[in-house]
């Protein structure tokens, strides 16, 4: 019970209940997964929580750490099974990084109109699942009528729905067809229709705010120290996002788009609402990256030829370390890879954001209601196989 | 600020025990020493032209000679970053295999490394002196052992549950009564996909009559029959 003393709440009432212990989860569908949270009672507000993991724990390093580098890429896609694309590309630009290697140009900006129409995917996800956890359940619909558009984009170049084995170290897996880019400009132009459709239905509706605004508002110094990232961190005010500051990806560097940040509109800054707002332009900012690169993807390569020769093989890099962190939907996806000269790493560390982002929710919960909790959850958007790996 | 102009910095600021900068990987490191960890990551993030106020990672990594904890350190304000790493030898002579190194935590300085720790605990054994909240955080606290060392033992049950593949008696393996294929086995010759046969000679579900073709067909006719 000592770490529960921890985030004990400072609060003044008069009135104490008995106190009670409560479980959430592991299966309850406002976890969004196999998360269990272990809460203290007082009535109805929680006293304090703490956060029970790893019921999806694969011990994905491990398995890094016995397979080639080339063999762990489709492994990467069932850690963050949302942002399949985004987990393939952070692995192999860290295989790139330690190679000393870099993907030809057809390739990287291929690289950034999949991983863009995948963010695209997964904050859909996010935004239809928080719908549900706040009583609205039609936006989920909506959410997966213009989520499937975009999975069956994504299926034409890789031949995979969900978990794509795509971006591979090197370039990509697959050459586009003629008309996949015609086809994704025109779904970007459906896209932003239905986004102002998604904004009447649920970001502007009075009960919606009700239920998020002013609810689990996370300082930007609190965000800071939790090692927070990706929206939730941009929600509390950072304008911090690394396709703009640390471009891992040149294309990103050589791209017009705005990181959008919370400003409290409807009440405290960081709050849920920010968190979920943060998202929603997010995917417009991706539709915009989109329309650009899709214009520029230029002729040649998709693979690295001379890697190619190399696959026959597995590859073995020399002794060295390499750690690099890309921008993914939740937050930054860090890899660091130490090898020791041999076919396989001799560790290989993914330090994945909805473990970071989950790592608050101990400090976000007490002093809230029940209720609430389930607001502040979803609106943090963990995925828990990333977070268990 | 490049990590040689943190690393000068870092070195000129009074925390004793920081060592060179290796300049032989990808990201040039620090290595600091066990004790100096703690006053060294506060100093970082404090000092108004280091600010590295985001520990991004943490992590453990276990090579021949020594138990290494890496810090990755970052500046949202600054645009920079640091690596950090402090080295545990292992004993000298045999005995590793309950070698439990030892590390200040710096949950104090960074909250994030709160599960980090834990983490590196859980998985590859290493303790973190002064962490408040040290148990197991992915596997169960009953768990043997630390998955992701070198010398790890794979157990071969959880509970009751056989976790091996041959622990599980599916058939007799016997070599010299192998087990026999089943279903029909295609004739040589025989097409791989063969035609649906003709509505009228399909047998029907009662009786086993056949319809010809022109005559009404009885109720309930080609149904449970494919």
């Amino acid at each position: 019970m000592e770490a529960l003393e921890l985030y004990a709440v400072d609060d003044t009432r008069e009135v104490y209940t008995e106190e009670l212990k409560l479980n959430l989860g592991p299966q309850h569908p406002s976890t969004h997964g196999v998360l269990r949270v272990e809460l203290r009672m007082d009535g109805e507000i929680i006293t304090g929580a703490r956060a029970d993991i790893g019921y999806l724990h694969r011990c994905a390093e491990k398995i890094g750490e016995n397979v080639s580098y080339l063999q762990f890429t489709p492994y990467t896609d069932r850690m963050d099974y949302l942002a399949a694309c985004n987990n393939e590309l952070a692995w192999s630009l860290t295989v790139e990084k330690l190679l000393g290697v870099e993907a030809p140009e057809r390739a990287q900006w291929l690289r950034v109109i999949v991983c863009e129409l995948n963010r695209i995917a997964s904050h859909l996800i996010a935004f239809g699942t928080y719908g549900i956890d706040m009583g609205a359940n039609t936006p989920f619909f909506y959410a997966f009528r213009e989520r499937e558009l975009v999975l069956a984009l994504l299926e034409r170049p890789s031949g995979q729905r969900m978990l794509y084995n795509y971006v591979r170290p090197g370039g990509v897996a697959h050459d586009i067809d003629e008309t996949w880019l015609d086809d994704v400009l025109r779904f970007c132009d459906h896209f932003e229709k239905m986004w102002a459709e998604y904004n009447t239905l649920l970001s502007h509706n009075a009960i919606f705010i009700a239920r998020t605004a002013n609810i689990g508002v996370l300082p930007k110094e609190v965000a800071i120290a939790f090692g927070v990232t990706g929206p939730s961190l941009r929600a509390s005010g950072v304008r911090w996002d690394l396709r703009r500051d640390v471009p891992y990806l040149w294309p990103y560097g050589e791209i017009e788009f705005d990181v959008p940040v919370g400003e409290g509109t409807h009440g405290t800054l960081g709050d849920c609402w920010d968190r979920y707002w943060v998202r929603m332009r997010e995917m417009m900012e991706s539709i915009r990256i989109i329309r650009q690169a899709c214009r520029r993807v230029p002729s040649g390569d998709f693979m690295d030829k001379n890697l190619i020769k190399i696959y026959k093989s597995p590859i073995k890099p020399g002794p060295g370390e390499a750690y690099l962190r890309t921008e993914n939907p939740r937050g930054e996806l860090g890899f660091y890879v130490v090898a020791a000269g041999g076919t396989s790493p001799l560790r290989c560390r993914a330090r994945g954001p909805s473990f970071c982002n989950l790592s608050v929710l101990e400090t976000l919960l007490p002093g809230c209601m029940i209720a609430d909790g389930v607001a502040i959850i979803g609106s943090l958007d963990i995925v828990l196989g990333e977070v268990d790996r | 600020m490049d990590e040689v102009a943190l690393h000068a910095r870092l070195a000129a600021s009074g925390v004793p025990g920081v060592g060179a900068l290796d300049r032989s990987v990808k990201d040039p490191f620090v290595v600091v020493e066990t004790a100096s960890i703690v006053p060294a990551l506060a100093w970082l993030r404090d000092d108004p032209d280091c600010r590295l106020e985001m520990l991004h990672n943490l992590t453990a990594v276990e090579r021949p000679e020594c138990m290494e904890v890496v810090y990755h350190v970052c500046s949202l304000a600054h645009h920079h970053a640091l690596v950090l790493k402090v080295r545990v030898p292992r004993p000298e002579g045999g005995g590793h295999e309950n070698w439990i190194p030892e590390v200040p935590s710096v949950a104090g300085v960074y909250p994030a490394a709160n599960w980090h720790e834990r983490e590196q605990w859980d998985l590859l054994g290493v303790r973190f002196a002064g962490h408040p909240d040290p148990r197991r955080i992915l596997l169960p606290e009953e768990w043997i052992g630390h998955p992701l060392r070198k010398d790890y033992v794979y157990p071969t049950d959880h509970g009751e549950i056989p976790l091996e593949l041959d622990a599980i008696p599916m058939y007799e393996r016997d070599p010299s009564n192998p087990p026999k294929p089943s279903g029909r086995v295609r004739k040589a010759g025989e097409p791989l996909f063969q035609p649906p046969a003709p509505f009228s000679s399909r047998p029907l579900a009662s009786g086993g009559k056949t319809v010809e073709p022109g005559q009404p067909a009885p109720p309930g006719a080609g149904e449970g029959t494919h």
